[in-house]
């Protein structure tokens, strides 16, 4: 809403400096979001006076003109002279005032007047109309001051119009702020100050009263509360006068003629959208003319006055003449019923329309106008007859029309308005400030509410304008926000019987990102959305991934779904980082994936935890070399997650068929804890990797993250160290490619019995010749150790040679020599 | 020569020779020539058997503290070698320490999950909790619970995600929509945990919702369709606008540094009343006004209010008994705030020289 300052002067006292007022706003509760002075849209445009007109040589329609611009005057040697201005305009002489833009000048629409020649001959200005500068529909020719008017002032000045106008942002919850009214009322409660609105009345009543031409029948009560029509005959539609176009330019609305000015002038006024419709345009049944509001059909079409041809919605409101659409309630106007030049009787609607359904209607059809914004936060219907009296009584005065006597008024149900408990001690229990009752009762009334003292404090009835004050809290906020936010004092709640903090759940997966950044890992965010392709295209298999859950108005083509692995978005930095030349790239991220569900509402929201790992750790430096990241290095991330997080009976098994296709065959495997699967672990297919041009192996891991946490288990209570030596033991067994390390290890770690501490793998080698075709050498270090003696060295010998015949029998392998 | 004098000389002789080996070698043989089974002491008391028995005591006690001297000598000897060879080894092994060290490689925490963690921090010194809640929510839970009307346009499939429903109206609460929109949307606002809080916890709840939401804004510099907020919301006895005003003000001046002054002004939203939007003063010019703040000397930060009974009653607790307030901040705006991020799209790339920075 653009607040004129000096529209806003003649309805209450202002502070001179705007500023002062703008910190009053924002401290109340209205965002002044700019201040801007007008008269600037009028830089370098200065009145003039034409000194010579001759005929262009090279055209039959243009004139050269000498342009006296006093104070600008600039000849081509850079001496005070009059201006050589090109100009088509037929409607001046020479001797005539006019208003001249000035080389430099911005008019109004963007338009930049530049210095140039115009077949052949110098132009340095422009002759202006009144349309150019914004200041009315008129065209006829550039705008003729009177003779009277000076020579070389800039425009504004002349005018008068240097205004400030504050842009103020109003909520949604603030019809009545959407008005000049309502906004000096609301300096008046500010500043505890009179308002005073002085408005022209009807000076006469003539002709066939209007309820005798006009019948009016709403069908559709809950679209359309009231409906008060007037009827002024034999108007004269033309230009406004000048204090009527200032007023609507400094709110950045054009002018177009002088009926429809005054609509719109009425509407910035009181808040009241009104409607002027040519009356002759409507259907005519003896004599009689009449206007039905109803709902649209489905399919409906009405072209609005912008032009537009629009398909309408059942339920949409319509205005109709009884045969076909005038209007689209609360919206806009028709293109066949709009005031034209030849407009003689004018029919003016003052209704209300229902906030939702204008609000549906606008959304729906993209068609947002001055009236809709404030019909769907509500208006006044309490106030339609004296606006349309208003409107009216402005049309008699500016366009010399006739007003019908009496009013057309459809208001089956008048709105009765509840009065309020105000209590103090709830103003008090909410605010935890002090307010004086005194000043309670002061502020309300300011803003137009009756007051009454009652026992527990006040008895309010809110003014028909204000229909976001029905409660007691909402009367607690008008008076907290007058009374000062900034004045309560700061305090902090007791919180009696609570206890805060993180709980042990969310401690591990703080704790399961710090892991993970301690093995070298960055976190990345991806987006929560994917494509319906994401899985498809890495060869994922989506079995226990759920349904996809589908956008059904998405952005993007990327993002129509939301992801149900972090896999593909990972991959996604993976790319960006390789087409970015990142030798390092080492990611995780933890989030939630959603599995939608075939036949139920809410998916499943499953958090995963997942990395990614290509290139090298870190680039080489003259100390550290460092070799590719693959498999083992992803493996080794989620051993040292899983070992953190004292997850028991870990297994991995190689991770094949389809469900694994998007990891390379043998080099993928499943990680599981006491038989379940918490994920996987492994190096992404090539194939996948070439979808995404990913050129680098990519070693990758995702878990469930769900899963995880129960798997995890606490802290084990300490374990004394033996303090008798240990004794280390190598040996290499022999075995088939078949047998796993995992197979291995675990046959000796059971084939150890007590004595046997530790297990460590040190060696892997192949040789078809010294070990034999499709097998390998394992080599092992073997820890012996007691806890209670110093171990001999036949107890140890007993020991291993058990061991080791147990696990050759078991793996049907053989000792390395 | 008496023996003692030949003692003497020895004595002589001996601290010449080891003063005079230049290695560990020579100091050796000298100790073996000195006091070996061979050696020149051990001769000298060969003799003693030789010399009269009265003397002996006094040869003895004399040859005894020759060997203590001559042992000590060695010693003395020997370590200053050792110093002196350490001392050599120590400076051929200097370094030039302006070399880089081994670094570990330790990862970097996304600063968004960095701030999330610090207001969860800041929250729970004060005795809050951490809650969360489902990012595909029902439009009951994400808007009419919190009284927002059935029109309101955030509702509008220009504002929210709406999301296709496999099974239409089986949800809790289901509505009637318009074209295009469904009782299923992606959360516009991580308010819906407050709803879901307070259907589950009785009062006093004291917490703090951090989470994704989503909008339907194309992705660009100051644009996100998905970005985090953080939901507070206390509901207990008594709780006033006071309240609300010190807990903004600790956590305002927790997260942007104790200088930092704030401003309450009054807003509207429809799931509280009264309602304000908080500003914290601009930390580029400390209020002065600059082209940071826009010059206005302030920075929006928070959204927040009494938590409207309307609310209150959807969710079984009685406004007259309970009050209460609800905040709500936006995580990249605070990072954009802090950081002063020209793009926060880079927060979605996984850039690692991005992530590296924080």
């Amino acid at each position: 809403m653009r607040v004129s300052y000096d529209w806003l002067k003649t309805m209450v006292q202002v502070p001179d400096d705007p500023a002062e007022l703008v910190r009053e706003f924002v401290r109340t509760g209205t965002e002044v979001e700019a201040v801007d002075t007008v008269g600037e849209s009028f830089d370098r445009v200065v009145t003039a006076q034409v000194v010579t007109k001759t005929a262009h040589p090279d055209s039959d329609h243009l004139w050269v003109c000498q342009v006296d611009v006093g104070r600008f005057n600039l000849g081509e040697d850079g001496e005070p002279a009059p201006l050589q201005i090109v100009c088509g305009a037929q409607n001046f002489e020479a001797g005539d005032h006019i208003v001249t833009a000035l080389v430099g000048a911005k008019l109004p629409g963007g338009v930049e007047i530049k210095k140039g020649k115009l077949r052949g001959q110098v132009s340095a200005g422009m002759n202006c109309s009144e349309r150019e500068l914004g200041l009315s529909s008129d065209h006829a020719g550039i705008w003729i001051l009177p003779e009277d008017a000076p020579v070389g002032v800039p425009l504004a000045e002349y005018l008068g119009t240097a205004d400030t106008v504050l842009d103020c942002e109003i909520t949604p919850n603030r019809p009545d702020c959407l008005s000049m009214i309502g906004i000096a009322r609301e300096v008046g409660a500010i500043y505890d100050r009179d308002i005073t609105v002085d408005l022209p009345s009807i000076k006469a009543e003539t002709g066939t009263p209007a309820p005798e031409a006009l019948s009016v029948r709403v069908d559709d009560p809950e679209l359309c509360s009231r409906y008060v029509a007037r009827i002024v005959r034999g108007v004269q539609v033309g230009p406004s006068p000048d204090w009527l176009v200032r007023r609507l330019a400094a709110l950045n609305i054009r002018s177009h003629n002088n009926i429809v000015d005054v609509t719109n002038y009425v509407m910035m006024l009181t808040g009241q959208p009104l409607h002027a419709f040519d009356l002759a345009t409507f259907a005519e049944r003896g004599g009689r003319r009449s206007v039905v509001v109803r709902a649209a059909v489905e399919g409906e079409r009405f072209t609005t006055l912008d032009g537009v041809e629009r398909e309408l919605a059942a339920g949409m409101g319509l205005i109709t003449d009884g045969e076909r659409p005038v209007a689209l309630a609360g919206v806009m106007g028709g293109m066949d019923s709009e005031i034209e030049d030849h407009t003689v009787d004018v029919l003016v609607e003052s209704a209300c329309f229902n906030a939702g359904r204008t609000s549906h209607t606008s959304r729906d059809l993209s068609l947002i106008s001055d009236a809709s914004i404030r019909f769907e936060r509500q208006v006044d219907e309490t106030g339609c007859a004296d606006v349309a009296d208003l409107a009216c009584a402005l049309i008699e005065e500016v366009a010399a029309g006739a007003v019908a006597p009496d009013r057309v008024d459809v208001y089956p149900s008048p709105r009765a308005i509840e009065p309020v408990s105000l209590r103090l001690a709830r103003v008090h229990a909410l605010t935890g400030a002090d307010i004086e009752p005194a000043f309670i009762e002061r502020a309300l009334t300011r803003l137009g509410c009756t007051v009454e003292v009652a026992d527990e404090g006040f008895l309010v009835t809110p003014p028909s304008f204000r229909p976001d004050l029905p409660r007691e809290i909402d009367l607690i906020e008008e008076v907290l926000r007058l009374w000062g936010m900034d004045r309560v004092e700061a305090t902090l709640p007791a919180a009696r019987n609570h206890i805060g903090g993180l709980t042990r759940e969310q401690h591990q997966v703080r704790r399961i990102g710090g892991i993970l950044r301690a093995c070298g890992l960055s976190e990345a965010t991806s987006f929560s959305f994917a494509a319906p392709d994401d899985l498809s295209r890495l060869h994922m298999g989506d079995e226990g991934l759920g349904a996809p859950v589908v956008l059904m108005n998405p952005l993007v083509a990327e993002q129509t779904e939301m992801r149900r692995s972090l896999l593909p978005g990972l991959l996604r930095s993976v790319a960006y980082n390789e087409a970015h030349g990142t030798p390092n790239i080492l990611l995780y991220e933890v989030g939630t994936l959603f599995h939608g569900r075939e036949h139920a509402s809410l998916p499943r929201e499953v958090r995963s935890v997942a990395g990614v790992l290509s290139g090298v750790a870190a680039e080489d430096t003259w100390n550290q070399k460092h070799k590719p990241l693959r498999f083992f290095d992803a493996k080794g991330v989620v051993e040292e997650l899983l070992s953190q997080l004292r997850v028991e009976k870990v297994q991995m098994r190689p991770a094949e068929g389809d469900a694994y296709a998007f990891l390379q065959p043998g080099r993928a495997a499943e990680v599981l804890s006491g038989g379940s699967v918490l994920g996987w672990v492994g190096e992404v297919h090539p194939d996948a990797l070439a979808s995404l041009d990913i050129s680098l192996p990519v070693a990758a891991f995702e878990l469930n993250l769900e899963q995880l946490l129960r798997a995890a288990r606490g802290q084990e209570r300490y374990q004394v160290f033996s303090s008798f030596p240990s004794v280390d033991v190598d040996v290499a067994i022999v075995v088939g490619e078949e047998v796993s390390y995992q197979d291995l290890v675990r046959r000796i770690e059971s084939a150890g019995g007590r004595l046997l501490a530790g297990v460590r793998l040190f060696d892997v080698y192949r040789d078809p010749v010294r070990v034999g075709p499709g097998k390998k050498s394992m080599a092992f270090s073997l820890t012996y150790q007691a806890t209670d003696h110093t171990l001999t060295g036949e107890e140890v010998e007993r020991a291993h040679e058990k061991l080791v015949a147990k696990v050759l029998r078991a793996v049907k392998g053989e000792v390395r020599a | 020569m008496s023996l003692i004098e030949d003692l003497e000389q020895l004595e002589v002789r001996a601290r010449e020779r080891i003063a005079s080996a230049a290695t560990q070698d020579k100091l050796e043989e000298a100790r073996v020539a000195l006091l070996g089974r061979k050696g020149e002491l051990t001769g000298l008391m060969r003799m003693m058997g030789k010399i009269a028995p009265e003397e002996r005591p006094q040869v003895g006690r004399r040859a005894n503290e020759v060997r203590a001297a001559v042992e000590s000598l060695l010693g003395e000897r020997i370590d200053e070698m050792r110093r002196e060879a350490q001392k050599h080894r120590l400076a051929a092994e200097a370094i030039d320490v302006t070399l880089p060290g081994v670094r570990p490689l330790i990862g970097h925490q996304h600063l968004i999950s960095q701030i999330i963690e610090e207001i969860e921090d800041v929250f729970c010194g004060i005795g809050y909790t951490v809650e969360s809640g489902p990012q595909v929510e029902t439009s009951y839970n994400n808007f009419t619970a919190l009284n927002a009307p059935m029109d309101h346009p955030s509702r509008s499939a220009r504002d929210t995600f709406y999301v296709v429903d496999n099974a239409p109206g089986t949800v809790d609460h289901p509505e009637a929509h318009a074209h295009g929109e469904s009782d299923l949307l992606l959360r516009t606002q991580t308010s819906g945990v407050q709803i879901r809080t307070m259907l589950s916890q009785r009062p006093p709840i004291y917490m703090v919702a951090p989470g994704r939401v989503f909008r339907p804004d194309t992705a660009d510099a100051s644009h996100l369709p998905q970005f985090n907020q953080v939901e507070g919301l206390v509901v207990d006895h008594g709780i006033t606008f006071g309240d609300l005003k010190g807990t903004l003000d600790h956590f305002v001046r927790a997260m942007f540094g104790e200088d930092r002054r704030t401003r309450y002004r009054p807003h509207f939203f429809p799931f509280t009343e009264p309602s304000c939007e908080i500003d914290v003063s601009c930390g580029v010019c400390h209020g002065e006004g600059c082209s940071f703040c826009k010059h206005s000397g302030w920075i929006e930060i928070l959204g927040a209010g009494m938590v409207d009974p309307n609310v209150l009653v959807n969710c079984g607790i009685d406004p007259e008994e309970y009050s209460g307030f609800a905040f709500g901040a936006g995580v990249e705006r605070i990072a954009a705030l802090r950081y002063d991020l020209p793009d926060l799209r880079a927060l979605m790339t996984g850039d690692m020289r991005f992530l590296a920075q924080f």
